[in-house]
């Protein structure tokens, strides 16, 4: 699916590729060690190095990707009031799943 | 459209650029306020770079624009949620976008909250950005790819440097000082690179360069650049490092006078600061005091687990507010805000003030603020307190604090758990002073003039007229008629035109994304760098 689409409808491999595309063009400037194709299973923090101003920009990549702002990101970010210690792709998939058709 | 140039010179103020004209430091900004007109121009209520760099771009007051702080944050029932600021959170059209739709071409260079930045005609390159997120954050697509090519250019020097600035989380040891300086002096060049390959490669109509080091040099070292302050009887160290500051006003002074020189003799040249500086001697701990006066309890960590409460102890000391909100109903919750909350009973809010309460409590707590005084002296130390509607009146200004405080030498407050509240500084370092500069030259521009004190919101307007274009109606400022020379103004009389456009996102408050532990210690620690924080 290409960018500027609508993504009310979108499936979960739209998603996927939309996400992937966005991390994608975030990290190309940044010497990461990571080796292979981001996917599904690829982690933000211990795969790609993320650091928390990177999760920040991510955030504003996926609202402007997908063009929906306030997504209750929080909801990604945080699990019983702590902060996680790993965004997995696929988790993002599955939030964005969630919001993006409701 | 009459080609125009802005320089923006973050925290420039006539107090140190005065003496360095007169000193030969810098001859080339002798000769242009010589040659042209100058005035000091009055920052926002709280002299800070967002709220008045905006205030700049927009023409508009803070109120209307929505910025009051680096920062954004809201309380959700029992929890306190901050962000960074971004491009999105602007809530009135910038000079880019106006000048864009109109056809003409812009350019605005390390300029803060430009990220992510708007689809002008023209580049935009975002200032406090990560080199890790410029090449995505540059307008147009592209663009980062050509700097790229450019011998010397260095994206982490150009970007801000969170480990560098980490570096500087207690302070910068004395044998750091001159690395300091020197950095900042190689990303002057670097941004001074950059906009000569745009003045010379692009089209442009606006160009504006922010250069934000003034600001950072005056942080560190305004008691070895202001004269009065600097000591009669200086040691090696401190004579040093003055001549190192020097220097960094030295090259930026040739940076200055190579873009006016590729701008060309046609082009209209303006230099703005966002604010002044001055020295600051004392720090008020206003969450100290407001939790003497019963206003604020500090959250216990007595009864916390071990590890949460090492966290807990953590969070305080990188300066961020961890309180007990049952019991809380003032706070400040950032240094850099100057400002004081009231927690007011609501949706978001389930403790605190009531609603039918909220004026008598506000003007009580005025009143103990106006009599906060200096142990030593018995002086009040806040000079003022402006209340929400009186400073930031407007529709967007549900940020600002409830009650702002200019402090007697304008210092910023101390939102941390210590004492005494009153604390007096080791020796005198920078802060951000109300009165800015304003300097113009170019075609129509009167030769040798002091015009009367400007304010910021008034350069907005004064570029437009510069440009040819209408002024928007919406527009708080005024065009300076006093810098241009009477029979230029005269034979080109302004026009008011339409109001601006309202922004796409408008309407909505941005999202609140709670910042990491990790996050909160950069941020704090490019604040207490900077010296917003103790």
């Amino acid at each position: 699916m290409e960018e500027n689409e609508n993504f009310e409808t979108a499936g979960r491999e739209d998603i996927l590729a939309g996400i992937i595309e966005v991390v994608e063009d975030l990290t190309q400037d940044w010497d990461l060690e990571f080796e292979g194709a981001i996917n599904a299973e690829t982690g933000l923090v211990g795969d790609l190095d993320f650091e928390s101003i990177d999760i920040v920009e991510f955030v504003v990549a996926i609202e402007q990707y997908f063009k929906k702002r306030g997504l209750p990101f929080e909801e990604l970010l945080m699990e019983e009031g702590r902060y996680v210690d790993e965004i997995k792709i696929k988790d993002t998939v599955d939030f964005l799943f969630k919001h993006l058709h409701g | 459209m009459h080609p125009t140039l802005l320089i923006g010179l973050d925290g420039a103020t006539f107090t140190i650029l005065d003496p360095l004209m007169e000193d030969g430091t810098m001859p080339f900004l002798r000769e242009f306020v010589h040659g042209g007109s100058r005035a000091k121009l009055m920052s926002t209520p709280n002299p800070l770079t967002p709220p008045a760099w905006i205030t700049l771009e927009t023409g508009r007051t803070p109120g209307n624009h929505g910025v009051f702080d680096f920062i954004w944050a809201e309380e959700r029932k029992s929890d306190h949620y901050f962000t960074l600021h971004n491009f999105r959170d602007i809530q009135c059209e910038t000079i880019w976008s106006i000048v864009s739709r109109q056809n003409g071409h812009v350019c605005s260079l390390n300029y803060p909250m430009m990220a992510p930045p708007p689809p002008v005609a023209g580049c935009i390159v975002p200032g406090l950005v990560s080199w890790k997120h410029l090449r995505r954050n540059m307008h147009p697509k592209g663009l980062y790819d050509k700097f790229k090519a450019l011998p010397g250019f260095n994206a982490r020097e150009l970007a801000w440097d969170f480990d560098l600035e980490k570096k500087a989380e207690t302070g910068i040891p004395e044998e750091e000082y001159e690395h300091w300086v020197e950095y900042h002096i190689r990303r002057e060049q670097l941004w001074f690179e950059i906009t000569c390959y745009i003045l010379k490669n692009e089209p442009w109509n606006l160009v504006s360069i922010l250069f934000d080091g003034p600001d950072k040099i005056s942080h560190m070292g305004y008691r070895f650049l202001d004269p009065a302050v600097f000591p009669k009887n200086p040691t090696n160290w401190e004579v040093k490092i003055r001549q190192l500051c020097l220097e960094f006003f030295r090259k930026l002074d040739g940076f200055m006078e190579e873009i006016v020189k590729i701008a060309g003799p046609e082009t209209r040249v303006f230099m703005a600061s966002d604010h002044g500086f001055g020295p600051s001697r004392e720090v008020f701990r206003v969450n100290s005091w407001l939790h003497s006066k019963g206003y604020l309890t500090w959250k216990d960590l007595s009864q916390l687990e071990s590890d949460k409460k090492k966290t807990a102890q953590r969070v305080i000391d990188r300066h961020f507010v961890l309180l007990d909100w049952k019991k809380t109903t003032a706070y400040a919750r950032s240094a850099t805000s100057n400002g004081i909350y009231i927690r007011v009973i609501g949706d978001s809010c389930l403790t605190g003030v009531k609603p039918e309460n909220y004026e008598s409590f506000r003007d009580q707590l005025i009143t103990e603020l106006q009599d906060v005084r200096d142990p030593e002296t018995g002086m009040p130390i806040i000079k003022d307190i402006l209340k929400k509607e009186e400073a930031f009146p407007g529709k967007n200004n549900k940020q600002a604090p409830d009650l702002t405080l200019v402090m007697r030498d304008h210092s910023f407050i101390s939102i941390m758990d210590k004492k005494p509240i009153l604390y007096k500084r080791p020796y005198v370092e920078g802060t951000h002073y109300p009165a800015g500069i304003f300097l113009a030259k170019g075609p129509g521009i009167r030769q040798g003039k002091i015009a009367p004190r400007m304010s910021i919101k008034d350069v907005t307007p004064c570029l437009m007229y510069s440009l040819g274009l209408d002024i928007p109606s919406d527009f708080e400022g005024k065009v300076p008629a006093e810098i241009f020379s009477e029979n230029y103004f005269s034979s080109n009389p302004y026009k008011i035109g339409k109001e601006t456009m309202p922004v796409g996102s408008g309407e909505q408050l941005p999202q609140a994304v709670p910042l990491t532990t990790d996050e909160e210690k950069e941020i704090y620690e490019q604040f207490k760098a900077l010296g917003y924080v103790e």
